[in-house]
């Protein structure tokens, strides 16, 4: 499936900021789900400066700074992406297994995903996440289908609601009321995966999402997305890193190398801290707002233009 | 045990077996540093002194054994008088105490001290290669020789850092090891700490201190000197920096309301560092500059004194004001060294001491000579069983320190505990093993100290952990400090803190060879550096001097003002209305009473309540004490300009305000004789402190920006204080007239002038248009247009904010300003101007010149 992708970012400030410096994260890579076509990314007012790197992980991040006053910032991303329906497979691995895997033994084997078991900035260790965690677990389950079932329950236990939460709630907050939004459920999953000492990762990017029967596609309705990988051991290619199996505990839905067709896959990292789209320091604006607006549309196969 | 000084040295017997007799002796199970053994029975506990210690004490001499306390007494002073001082609270409100040191120092057998130096150095490297590893190839983990959890799992581990080789070559240039000496007498390590260590000021201090109180000893005993490894360290920091031998190291503090703050200003004195905070530097092009009051000045530098996760909000911790956006970006672009380069939070983890020589073995195939105490990690399931078999002889420490998410807590002794909470212990420990490190408890050597009694004076042991420090001379190359901090425990089964309250002592160590005379106090530089250190003010210390100036000027003013109106309200002769008139209009104008307290005509009483309330106010923002209290601050921050004289007056000036006001509400004393003597004894503080400014400083731009913001003050003060005395026609009356003097302090002036003459046009020629007295509008507008013009910054022209904002008085005459004892338009629209330039003055000057530091985090998204 061809997607185009346009995220724009739009920061108003009084008064005016005088110098600003930013990073963002908003170039998609290509991965066994997605192939890259085209991406451009507009900043305005032009800035002074920018450097590109890629993270530990390989994310694209770019590095920006304006060095003059600005009212407004607007960063405008767009990629064009194909992207393929996830392939199965059916992994095994008992979730024990995996957890033994992963506890150091003195000169024991390392595997780069042991750096996802362990507690991060939004993703920090509590007892609730264990004990909501363990129905799914029971002896001898495969991980894929406890984690599986993880998500179906945060599915179905959950309330989608938009505003019910800040960036920086607690994953533990969201827990308790058993209210939030994508990046929550992405969080407490982590969280819960992480208690029982599976390695789990977060995945930022976007998803298209199917307008109502006869209504227009609204543009920039869309929002950014977040969901989780876990990682199998026994998946072919685990050990080059291709053992994470995407789950989307907001819309149930899950795939190897992605939750589905219409997924987009922006970055990944351990919580929302490593993969943040914009981040920033400014100096001056002492007020600012922000609107981002997302639109993600299927492009028609070369319709005989 | 204890007895008189006298007794010390009975003739013909030689003194230190006196020593042996009477000085109190470690306790049993302890190593006894005065006497270089372990006290294991009865007999022990008058063994004979150790040799360096027999040395000591010969040195000495009964002369000095008997001059103890007058040195403990004087060892006081010097530190009250130097300022040296500890933040117990790393805040705004909290308590500075004095430094605490002990008389004694502890004195260092030569051959421990190579031990100790064999095995620092093979530590460092040690710790140099994980650094290298766990940021580069990675194989000690992919082995399995540490474990991921707590490099990974390790919040200190940056991944921003990964990949970077850092500029020179080295990631860590100074490391502290925290070492107890044990009742087998060796030494253990027991922590290292290499994110920020603190104590380099501290020990010098020490040094300084101590060793000119015992010279003798110091001299004879051929105690090693300090300087040239510090020296070593700054050549070598230079070398690997990209700019070499012209490098621009800079120091960066947290501020003034950190705990050590003090030795940060000390250190960046001694080493010749420019101090600075995050907001005084900046990044461009993946640069790091200072923000000076000319230009932006390359650094090629940063020892840092900020944890890592505050340097860089844009990367890291968003929330951090103490750091530079952009900072990391530099460093990855090999464009500044940072001691140490950020990321070796993990290497301070107590957990990791049990892996290490394991990793010495494979690395370099030795074993290691300075051993840790017996550590376990208990994230290992073998170690964490172990462990928990012994708990009752361990002390429980947090794997991941000071963590976000891990639980953080202080150390526990296992056999302190109850044998419930030992069980919760065990659990939380079971549950979460990763987060648990358990360390053998060692009991702690205890050193000589002096405890100055008159009664009873004696030699008592206190229980005592040496800080050493490795410092980097070269690429890959180490010394170790040829001395320490000691830290002597003061409460029993407490733990060596300086936060805790414990105290400290000098580290003498001896050499049996040549005592290296280098001083860092001649400084190698050319005569250009000179010039260039010379022109160097940060933009923060910039604003910081304007604004001591600005408030020195509202102090001075506002009491005075506040002395007149008290002695006019009370005065023998019935005050005019018009005066009375006016001494209102500028009691509101300056907030000097709150806003619609009654007017002076209906109750003079009544204002001169309101006057002393809010006199003595402290919270409120325009009080004489609130002023006071700013003066400190805005001093505070600038301290490395202040002499140390200026800097304890503004102290006491604010101190002595602070309690008169604490008594005054105490006793409900509304006298106004009270309040008058209070604002005298302020006053002289005041002039003092208006004297060191004028006539104590060097006059660089730092400098003219106080004076600057004294005079933008005194043109905003007199400008309004004249229009406010025609305004209320307070002029034509002799009380008036005389009060306006006063409260241009220009009484005598003008009599010795125009004897008993009131004639307006005199008044006007003295506070107006003359150009040399300094309270003459024409003086102050002459003043601050020199001023600002001399201040040099690149590609900036400050005649122009003159020439456009300052009015220029020299082309008035008088008959144009007033007629036949009139004042004309002419004059008070010169007023009015003369008003608003002050403000505008002030705006432009914050504009152009000072930080705007106040960066703040963007929402992310």
């Amino acid at each position: 499936m061809k997607l185009r992708v346009t995220h724009h970012t739009h920061y108003a400030y009084t008064p005016a900021v005088e110098t600003a410096q930013h990073l963002a994260c908003l170039k998609p890579v290509d991965s066994t789900c997605q192939a890259v076509l085209s991406h451009s990314l507009r900043i305005e007012p032009a800035p002074s400066q920018q450097i590109e790197q890629r993270d530990v992980f390989k994310n694209e991040q770019l590095f920006f700074s304006l060095q003059s006053p600005h009212e407004t910032l607007d960063v405008i991303s767009q990629s064009t992406i194909e992207t393929f329906v996830p392939p199965t497979y059916p992994s095994t691995i008992a979730w024990e297994t995996v957890r033994e895997q992963f506890r150091y033994k003195a000169g024991s084997d390392y595997e780069p995903a042991n750096e996802f078991v362990f507690p991060s900035p939004y993703v920090k260790r509590h007892e609730d996440f264990a004990s909501y965690a363990r129905t799914s677990f029971p002896k001898g389950m495969s991980l894929l289908q406890a984690a599986q079932d993880l998500m179906h329950r945060i599915y179905a236990d959950f309330t989608y609601e938009s505003h019910s939460t800040e960036i920086n709630t607690p994953a533990l907050e969201a827990l308790a009321t058993r209210k939030g939004v994508c990046q929550d459920f992405a969080h407490i999953m982590i969280a819960c995966l992480r208690s029982m000492g599976m390695p789990a990762r977060y995945v930022s990017g976007y998803l298209l999402t199917h307008p109502a029967p006869g209504k227009e596609r609204l543009i920039g309705s869309d929002a950014s997305h977040a969901w989780v990988s876990v990682y199998l051991p026994d998946l072919p290619g685990a050990s080059e890193g291709s053992g994470w199996w995407d789950l989307d505990p907001t819309n149930n839905k899950d795939g190897w190398g992605s939750p589905g067709e219409d997924y987009i896959r922006l970055a990944f990292g351990r919580d929302f801290s490593d993969v943040s789209p914009i981040r920033g320091v400014i100096h001056g604006g002492a007020k600012h707002t922000l609107t981002v607006a997302v639109t993600v549309e299927p492009i028609a196969e070369e319709s005989g233009q | 045990m204890i007895g008189k000084t006298s007794d010390l040295f009975d003739q013909g017997t030689p003194g230190h077996l006196n020593v042996a007799r009477w000085a109190a002796s470690a306790s049993v199970g302890h190593y006894d540093e005065l006497r270089g053994k372990v006290i294991s029975n009865a007999a022990d506990k008058t063994a004979s002194l150790s040799q360096d210690w027999r040395d000591f004490f010969t040195h000495l001499g009964e002369e000095g054994l008997n001059d103890l306390n007058r040195k403990t007494e004087s060892l006081a002073r010097q530190i009250k008088d130097n300022g040296i001082t500890y933040n117990v609270y790393a805040d705004a409100g909290g308590p500075q105490r004095p430094w605490s040191l002990d008389l004694f120092p502890m004195i260092m057998p030569t051959n421990d001290w190579l031990d100790i130096e064999k095995g620092v150095l093979q530590r460092v490297r040690l710790m140099e290669h994980i650094m290298a590893d766990v940021y580069g190839a990675q194989s000690l983990l992919t082995s399995g020789m540490l474990p991921s959890a707590l490099v990974h799992g390790h919040p200190g581990y940056l991944r921003s850092m990964h990949g970077v080789a850092p500029v020179g070559g080295n990631h860590l240039h100074i490391v502290a090891f925290d070492l107890a000496r044990g009742a087998d007498g060796r030494w253990w390590v027991v922590s290292q700490r290499t994110q920020a260590p603190s104590g380099l000021g501290y020990l010098l201090e020490n040094r300084l201190s101590i060793s000119r109180l015992f010279p003798q000893p110091f001299e004879q005993m051929k105690v090693q000197h300090l300087a040239a490894t510090y020296r070593a360290l700054m050549d070598g920091i230079k070398s690997m920096s990209p700019a070499g031998a012209q490098a621009h190291i800079a120091l960066l503090t947290p501020g003034p309301y950190n705990e050590t703050y003090f030795e940060h200003v000390y250190l960046a004195r001694y080493l010749g560092l420019t101090l600075v905070q995050g907001s005084d530097l900046t990044v461009r092009d993946q640069r790091l500059y200072l923000r000076t009051l000319e230009k932006l000045e390359p650094i090629h530098g940063l020892i840092k004194r900020v944890d890592d996760a505050w340097i860089d909000p844009l990367e890291l911790r968003p929330d951090s004001t103490l750091g530079v956006p952009g900072l990391l970006q530099a460093i990855r672009a090999g464009n500044v060294l940072v001691v140490n380069a950020p990321g070796s939070g993990f290497l301070e983890s107590s957990a990791l001491l049990g892996f290490l020589p394991a990793l010495s073995k494979k690395i370099y195939g030795e074993t290691l000579h300075l051993p840790a105490v017996p550590t376990w990690w208990c994230g290992e399931r073998a170690a964490m069983q172990e462990a928990l078999a012994q708990m009752d002889r361990c002390v429980i420490k947090p794997s991941y320190g000071q963590s976000p998410y891990y639980p953080d807590f202080n150390p526990v002794l296992g056999n302190a505990l109850s044998r419930k909470s030992m069980d919760e212990w065990a659990g939380r420990i079971l549950r979460e093993g990763d987060a648990y490190t358990l360390q053998t408890a060692t009991p702690l050597s205890q050193m000589p100290t002096w405890v100055s009694n008159l009664e009873n004076p004696g030699i008592m042991p206190r229980s005592m952990m040496l800080r050493v420090f490795a410092m980097s001379d070269g690429s890959h190359s180490w010394r170790v400090l040829p001395g320490g901090l000691a830290r002597l425990v003061t409460s029993p089964g407490g733990v060596a803190s300086m936060q805790g309250g414990g105290s400290s002592a000098d580290v003498w160590v001896r050499t049996s060879g040549e005592v290296d005379r280098t001083t860092l106090l001649t400084p190698q530089l050319t005569p250009a550096m000179v010039e260039h250190r010379k022109r160097l003010i940060t933009s923060r210390a910039a604003e910081n001097m304007y604004w001591l100036g600005r408030y020195s000027e509202r102090a001075e003013n506002t009491l005075r003002l506040v002395q007149l109106t008290l002695e006019s309200l009370n005065g023998e002769d019935p005050s005019s209305v018009n005066l009375l008139n006016w001494l209102q209009g500028m009691a509101e104008n300056n907030a000097i009473v709150p806003a619609g307290a009654p007017s002076p005509l209906q109750s003079r009483r009544v204002f001169e309540r309101a006057l002393l309330g809010c006199l003595m106010d402290v919270k409120q923002a325009s009080s004489l004490g609130f002023n006071l209290q700013f003066i400190k601050n805005t001093a505070s921050a600038v301290r490395e300009r202040l002499s140390q004289e200026q800097w304890r007056l503004t102290i006491r000036a604010e101190k002595d305000f602070l309690d008169s006001c604490a008594l005054f509400h105490k006793n409900g004393d509304y006298s106004f004789a009270y309040a008058l003597r209070v604002l005298e004894t302020t006053s002289g503080y005041l002039a003092a402190m208006t004297g060191a400014q004028v006539d104590r400083m060097t006059r660089d731009d730092g400098w003219k920006l106080l004076i600057i913001g004294r005079l933008t003050e005194r043109l905003d003060y007199l400008s309004k204080a004249l229009s406010l005395a025609f305004a209320c026609d307070s002029v034509n009356e002799p009380g008036s007239f005389e009060a306006l003097l006063v409260l241009f302090d220009s009484t005598i002036t003008f009599h010795a002038h125009y004897q008993q003459s009131r004639d307006l046009v005199a008044l006007l020629e003295l506070l107006v248009l003359n150009p040399e007295n300094p309270r003459s509008l024409r003086w102050v507008t002459d003043s601050l247009r020199s001023q600002i013009q001399e201040l040099t910054r690149e590609g900036d022209h400050p005649e122009m904010l003159t020439k456009q904002w300052l009015p220029d008085l020299s082309p008035y005459k008088l008959e144009s300003l007033c007629h036949k004892n009139q004042p004309l338009p002419a004059l008070l629209d010169l007023l009015e101007h003369c008003h608003a330039s002050a403000s505008k003055i002030s705006d432009e000057i914050s504009l152009r010149f000072f930080t705007h530091s106040q960066a703040k985090q963007q929402d992310p998204f």
